[in-house]
């Protein structure tokens, strides 16, 4: 049988009689929804980041295979310094299309 | 005759599915017991975010209950796993020096006797003394086993008493 001490225990330690914290409801919704845009953001960056690399992977094979032609490897060795120049060019215009066309993306912010 | 756990069930799998109302009814059931569990074991300053991380955690894994155990149960179960891995990020020990706040106002004796207690224990005595839950059922929930979580209940339970007959109820 419980003694006083058990009883007193018991009461203590029980869950507080109210209703349903709804504010608490609502700030766990709007986490939920935070942390689902965090997650789509990430998913867009991979996605963006796997996109320019393929892209820039492209390109350069594009540019090594029009090198091997026999005209531009030959133009190649008589000024190879030239050759640089425009190969690197070519990749900075291309980085600087590739960024812009992804633009600023802002990270969606955290509920308060 | 439906299973006890059939409309939990219902629920988490509608919250699996992406239906965000249904996931509101499952936190608006269960927010009160958790989060008494929390700040009564951990304290009142750490108790909601600890509560927020477990379900947010239990809406990432809705998918994953299979209502064998209460939701409740598989709910603890994940708050505690989060407690521990705020600790593990921390790298701290668990507060033992009875300088946190132990939630609701229950009696400031009870605080101080909770105070007293290790974390482990805390969680142990507040669960089966508290909430009713069986040595079985808090066993799963704290990860612990069984006649571990027995031992701890008895060592908590004997220290509160020996605090409790210290005062003037002894």
């Amino acid at each position: 049988m419980a003694d006083d001490f058990e009883l007193f225990l018991a009461s203590a330690l029980q869950p507080d009689e109210r209703l349903p914290d709804r504010q608490f409801v609502r700030r766990v919704q709007a986490r939920i929804a935070f942390e689902e845009q965090l997650s789509a953001h990430r998913r867009y960056l991979v996605a963006g980041f796997v996109q320019q690399l393929f892209g820039l992977a492209v390109v350069a094979g594009g540019l090594w295979w029009v090198s091997r032609a026999a005209p531009v490897g030959s133009w190649f060795l008589e000024s190879p310094a030239a050759g640089l120049g425009i190969l690197l060019t070519i990749f900075l215009f291309l980085i600087a299309v590739l960024s812009a066309r992804s633009g600023p993306v802002s990270a969606p912010r955290p509920p308060l | 005759m439906p299973h006890p756990n059939d409309e939990d069930l219902a629920l988490s799998r509608r919250a699996a599915s992406g239906d965000s109302g249904a996931f509101a009814l499952l936190v608006e059931k269960y927010e009160r017991p958790l989060r008494s569990f929390l700040a009564r074991t951990f304290g009142a300053d750490v108790a909601d975010d600890i509560a927020q991380d477990a379900f947010l955690k239990a809406w990432l894994a809705a998918g994953q209950y299979d209502g064998r155990a209460r939701y409740s149960t598989w709910l603890t179960r994940i708050a505690w796993r989060c407690r521990l891995d705020m600790l593990r990020r921390q790298r701290t020990r668990p507060v033992e020096d009875g300088t946190v706040d132990h939630g609701p106002p229950a009696s400031t004796e009870v605080e101080d006797m909770l105070a007293r207690l290790s974390e482990s224990e805390r969680a142990a005595l507040v669960l089966c003394e508290g909430h009713g839950w069986t040595h079985v059922e808090a066993a799963e929930m704290l990860k612990m086993p069984l006649g571990t979580l027995k031992s701890t209940v008895a060592r908590a339970k004997a220290r509160c008493r020996a605090l409790w007959e210290g005062t003037e109820h002894g």
